[in-house]
């Protein structure tokens, strides 16, 4: 499956369905920007790169230099594609980035997105999950499903949730919801296994926890 | 347009005299705190303060009013309280920082750089003479110690300490206590097994090593396997001391919140004056005593007496609200006898505080009560009598410490 302009669209209609949002919501708080547009094979990559500098050279300011490395090469019967392609790109890159800000903006408990999985698999990088009533950052190794609807996180691994607003939650399985108090930075263990257990606490006590599980988190978050 | 005066020159004169101004600040206010104790609070809404005062016998004090409110980001618990001034390594900024109290502000006084280090144990050589023995911190699988001179804040030495790294399924070193015996120091210690996220599990043997101070070249290891967890990081709370013959002695904390090896008892260990290895003839088993419960902390009294603080593993449920449910209990023991005597205090609640001061003829407890409140308790070291101190009130949830300051 490939990000696309029509699976964005799909997926804002809320018309995909669980594979597809899952490979979305991925993407979308996905760090990493490795998603290149593929051009088509007949295509050729630097040739359209100078034909798009050569356009924007003419509406800049005749006193400024044309890039040295960059050779100039006519190419004018490929212009109308070129510029197809490039308004594509832009199209895409554009709706990319307003889902993102959408996403940042209007992502409330309520939204109809209702569960998000994530894995973190780095193996040293924190990752972040924010929405308008908490962040939720997952520590390497962590898997975490947050229904943002039911309030209910269901985890492995170590989180850290930073509430923007008193909020209540369900957490670890845990009976029953709890207050998460704004402000307040709360650290929640659990283990792979039903044996391990289930560990939350307020981060000002963290130094109440073993010193092992102590120093794991400190090296995990930096904190 | 550009003007390299405006937009760079000028910034700089400016930090320039803002920093000479903040020195000079600095200079005025070198001299040591004069009150007699410091008590560190976590308030009710997370925030955190110190304050200082010369009684701790009666009255009511609110941290919000009297205290400094504290960078969270910069200041922790695990604060070395020291003649009139206090001692903290910064993670964050992994540096060794020395602090004073100046009314409601806590005033930076100097600071070295203390890195890839994160302190267990610390021993006063003298009085501006300050060890710190601790591990790696990318991995806590290294003993290594740095000697600190804190009157310049200077790094007299440091280095690595040869303790065998850990092996096998044994993931992590825990320092438990660092003695200092003239040309060597006695170094307890064991290692830990992280099993999850959430769980982990500690040696069934207490190591103690023999090492060649100031050299700090390990000499030999003695072992023992009656109980592990030996001691624990001292900047968060005591767990060994010398009796007035020189005696050292040292409790094991097994329990969920030290070792997590429940099935082993918590026992006071006894390494004799002018010996390295501990007594096998002793052991003050207490879990094994009408405890019957883990214990974590230790304070002498004096004349082979010690206050300990212990759970109740029936009042929890477990590491979730250890440190927020009242259960702990504090006895008075004797060493020597084996008698033990419980307080009749109200029960308190935090998994780890420095809460016990003895001071001539009365120990200070704080004890932080569900229903009673926060206060110092009076207990009366000859006659054995309880009476209510002083009391922190206010926005106060938990005494996290209180310490002698001079």
């Amino acid at each position: 499956m490939k990000i696309s302009k029509e699976l964005i669209e799909k997926y804002h209609l809320g018309e995909c369905d669980l594979q597809e949002s899952k490979f979305v919501e991925e993407w979308l708080f996905s760090e990493e920007t490795d998603q290149e547009l593929e051009l088509p094979s007949h295509e050729n990559k630097a040739d359209l790169k100078t034909q798009l500098w050569e356009e924007i050279q003419q509406v800049l300011p005749s006193g400024l230099p044309a890039p040295k490395a960059v050779p100039v090469r006519m190419l004018a019967n490929k212009s109308s594609k070129i510029i197809y392609w490039a308004s594509r790109t832009a199209a895409i890159l554009i709706l990319g980035l307003s889902s993102l800000i959408g996403y940042h903006l209007y992502f409330t408990p309520d939204d109809p997105l209702g569960l998000v999985s994530i894995n973190n698999t780095s193996l040293l990088e924190v990752r972040h999950i924010d929405s308008k009533a908490y962040c939720i950052s997952l520590a390497p190794e962590s898997t975490a499903k947050i229904n943002y609807q039911t309030g209910n996180i269901d985890f492995s691994g170590s989180i850290i949730i930073s509430p923007k607003k008193d909020i209540e939650l369900s957490i670890g399985g845990s009976e029953g919801k709890m207050t998460f108090k704004t402000g307040q930075t709360y650290i929640a263990m659990n283990g792979k296994s039903g044996y391990d257990r289930f560990i939350l606490i307020n981060e000002r006590n963290l130094m109440d926890l073993p010193p092992v599980l102590q120093k794991q988190l400190i090296n995990k978050f930096s904190i | 347009m550009y003007h390299p005066f405006k937009t760079f020159l000028l910034p700089c004169l400016l930090s320039l005299f803002f920093c000479s101004s903040c020195h000079q600040n600095n200079h005025q206010d070198l001299s040591p705190s004069k009150k007699k104790y410091s008590v560190y609070i976590l308030g009710k809404d997370g925030k955190e303060y110190l304050l200082e005062t010369d009684s701790l016998n009666s009255g009511s004090l609110r941290p919000e009013e009297k205290g400094a409110l504290l960078d969270g980001e910069v200041m922790d618990r695990d604060v070395i309280v020291h003649k009139g001034y206090y001692y903290h390594l910064s993670r964050k900024k992994a540096s060794f920082e020395k602090y004073k109290l100046n009314g409601s502000t806590l005033t930076l006084l100097a600071a070295m750089p203390l890195k890839d280090f994160s302190i267990e144990n610390f021993n006063w050589v003298s009085k501006d003479t300050l060890l710190l023995t601790g591990l790696n911190k990318s991995d806590y699988t290294q003993v290594k110690y740095i000697l600190v001179n804190t009157d310049k804040m200077l790094k007299v030495s440091a280095g690595d300490i040869n303790i065998p790294r850990p092996s096998g399924k044994f993931t992590s070193v825990s320092i438990g206590f660092a003695e200092l015996r003239k040309d060597k120091m006695l170094l307890g210690y064991t290692y830990n097994e992280q099993l999850s996220s959430s769980n982990y599990s500690t040696s069934d043997t207490t190591y103690v090593s023999v090492i060649k101070y100031p050299e700090m070249r390990l000499i030999k290891t003695d072992k023992d396997t009656r109980s592990t967890s030996p001691g624990g990081t001292n900047t968060i709370q005591s767990y060994s001391f010398n009796d007035e013959q020189g005696n050292y002695y040292f409790m094991s904390c097994p329990g969920i919140a030290l070792g997590n090896r429940p099935e082993l008892p918590t026992g006071i260990f006894r390494i004799n004056a002018g010996q390295e290895t501990i007594d096998k003839s002793y052991f003050f088993d207490i879990s094994g005593s009408i405890i019957q419960n883990h214990a974590y902390g230790i304070w002498y009294l004096g004349h082979h007496k010690a206050i300990i603080r212990s759970e109740r593993k029936d009042l929890f449920k477990g590491l979730s609200d250890h440190y927020s449910t009242a259960h702990f209990e504090f006895y008075v023991i004797d060493l020597i006898k084996k008698d033990i005597k419980k307080l009749a205090l109200p029960l308190d609640k935090g998994t780890r505080r420095e809460c016990v001061i003895v001071k001539d003829n009365i120990a200070f407890i704080a004890v932080n009560s569900t229903l009673n409140g926060n206060y110092i308790w009076l207990y009366n070291i000859s006659d054995g009598t309880l009476k209510k101190g002083l009391q922190l009130a206010g926005d106060t949830d938990f005494i996290m410490r209180a310490d002698k300051l001079n």
